[in-house]
């Protein structure tokens, strides 16, 4: 009986694998090759060797990339407590609550273009944020947000975590509502308060959320890319100020054409995520070793 | 004597009523203004886009409502770019992707659910490892490959084909598959029933609202996707919303006005598509952590 349907699982399986193969396998092995080349993604590719990788640890520009997307990383701690935060005021029933949780999705769901171009506005010299600050006097010149080197990317980070906390917190919130009643009222017997109640069962209960949280948000944070390009109108920021992994990748193959240089920009993207993987792997291991 | 025992809890539970009005009362302000942070860049766009030329829009202190309203914004880029088709562009590419999406993913995690057979693990953990690489990391060669192999540069189909598969999709169906009794499958393979036909009339209806999550979430993803799209579409009436969009920041540079109504006019239809489907796509979202 097994023996007659043998082949069905891997038909099952084929179209899948069969794409995997052609857009993320194929990729991988050909990023690898690029980026022992000179290549211009127009005329074939001509082998250097270590050249590209040579070239990548002497510039300036590529280490700075490659800590703007650490810094970046910062996001993810400080959406997992926003998050949780707003998952434990938004768990409870209330008249309008869907409406309220629908209001925090919003972001998430715009599109990063749209809501970058919209903060944008808000940053702008002329804009929101410094008319508010101006007329009460808290400042008597406009700032200028997007042209100051040093604020650039804390203003994307914000983005991020301003389009984030709400999305995020529909996972912690999920998470809250499996949590059993019965571990509140142990908690309530035994005399705890509300923070307490929080820190001793909310906070254990929520594990796998926060795992999972911690890992897809720090993943994105590694590849931000969007952000940056519309805050910075395409440019990166002044003195390169907000250029990331993504972003230099980003210009050094399609802008700039050097598409062997950016493949090796990509095998280090590609190293600093398996290792960053790894880690999160292994984090989440500990704790279940812990927990047994 | 009887008068004192009633009288005195109902004084003591009109206290805990009013406590609670307090409490909700508070938690009411703190939800609205956490609303207030998150709608907030969005309404200022609305509120820029009606403004009329004798409305200043950087006035020190900003100046909210306008006194002379207009929709003639929106007329003009509407003029200038060709929105209904960013429109219809991105519908065909976030359906397509959606729907083909659901159907690749379910085929691939029945085998993954509920079969025996040999490379079942390596395959499980080959996918596994696909998510954890980055999409971008993949751009070069697959531009290569739309270029010189397939010939979709600067056409749609550049951005359904490399988008038609994803790991996370095959884990969060196949979770859903284990979750389907094997004694249901058994007496369907009883009744004579083969594998497709097991896949076509048990699973898929059971599993039916994570497949809608599935669909919904990915359609979502692939609504709002930016960087591979905005390398493989340069012709305006060819481009997908946010493609569009990042457009018409070059295209009105600093006519805040008409840019506020282009991303007014885009984020509405995404927001009331979300408001329909919410239910939905919290669900996929909630239980996708369970896997």
């Amino acid at each position: 009986m097994t023996r007659r349907f043998r082949s069905t699982p891997y038909l099952f399986l084929a179209p899948a694998l069969a794409l995997l193969g052609v857009f993320v396998v194929y990729p991988i092995i050909a990023v690898v090759y690029y980026s022992f080349t000179d290549y211009d993604i127009v005329r074939p590719p001509v082998w250097v060797g270590l050249d590209n990788f040579q070239k990548l640890f002497a510039d300036d520009t590529f280490w700075l990339a490659l800590t703007h997307s650490f810094v970046y990383l910062l996001v993810t701690p400080i959406l997992i407590v926003l998050s949780i935060l707003l998952a434990i005021v938004v768990n409870r029933q209330l008249r309008g609550i869907h409406v309220y949780r629908a209001l925090y999705f919003v972001p998430a769901v715009s599109g990063s273009i749209a809501i970058g171009l919209s903060w944008r506005w808000l940053f702008d010299r002329s804009g929101f944020v410094n008319s508010v600050l101006q007329s009460w006097g808290i400042i008597h010149d406009p700032i200028q947000w997007l042209a100051t080197p040093s604020l650039v990317l804390p203003l994307a980070m914000l983005l991020t975590i301003w389009a984030g906390f709400g999305y995020y917190s529909v996972i912690f919130l999920a998470g809250l509502q499996n949590i059993p009643e019965e571990l509140y009222d142990a908690a309530r017997i035994d005399g705890c308060n509300d923070f307490q109640k929080h820190r001793y069962v909310s906070l254990p209960g929520l594990r796998p959320q926060i795992v999972f949280v911690a890992v897809i948000s720090s993943l994105a944070a590694l590849k931000v890319f969007d952000e940056i390009y519309v805050l910075t109108n395409r440019s990166g920021g002044i003195l390169d100020s907000g250029v990331t992994m993504v972003f230099y990748l980003w210009r050094e193959a399609f802008r700039l054409s050097h598409a062997g240089y950016a493949s090796a920009i990509a095998i280090v993207l590609l190293v600093v995520t398996l290792a960053f993987s790894i880690v999160n792997v292994r984090l989440l291991e500990r704790g279940q070793e812990r927990e047994a | 004597m009887t008068a004192r025992v009633v009288v005195a809890p109902a004084a003591h539970v009109r206290a805990r009523r009013r406590n609670r009005l307090l409490q909700n009362g508070v938690w009411y302000i703190v939800m609205t203004a956490l609303a207030v942070i998150t709608v907030f860049p969005f309404a200022w766009m609305l509120l820029t886009s009606i403004k009329g030329p004798a409305d200043p829009i950087t006035s020190v202190p900003p100046q909210f409502l306008p006194n002379d309203p207009t929709l003639a914004n929106y007329l003009k880029v509407w003029d200038a770019l060709p929105i209904p088709s960013f429109f219809f562009n991105s519908l065909v590419v976030a359906g397509a992707v959606g729907l083909l999406n659901v159907l690749i993913a379910s085929l691939a995690a029945y085998p993954l659910a509920k079969m025996r057979f040999l490379g079942r693990e390596a395959i499980f953990y080959a996918l596994l490892a696909t998510l954890i690489v980055p999409a971008q990391l993949t751009y070069i060669p697959s531009f290569v490959l739309s270029v010189n192999v397939f010939h979709y540069y600067d056409t749609l189909a550049a951005l359904i084909f490399p988008n038609l598969v994803s790991a996370f999709n095959i884990f969060l169906l196949r979770q859903a598959f284990r979750g389907v009794p094997n004694d249901l499958i058994d007496a369907a393979r009883v009744d004579g029933a083969g594998e497709w036909r097991i896949w076509w009339q048990i699973l898929l209806p059971i599993v039916r609202p994570s497949l809608a999550a599935v669909a919904i979430f990915t359609f979502v993803t692939s609504w709002n996707d930016f960087l591979w799209p905005s390398l493989m579409l340069h012709t305006p009436g060819g481009m997908t919303l946010p493609v569009g969009l990042a457009a018409l920041q070059g295209f009105f540079s600093s006519d805040f006005r008409s840019i506020a109504a282009g991303v007014t006019m885009t984020v509405i239809p995404i927001l009331l598509f979300f408001i329909a489907v919410q239910r939905y796509f919290v669900k996929g979202l909630a239980g996708a952590v369970k896997g």
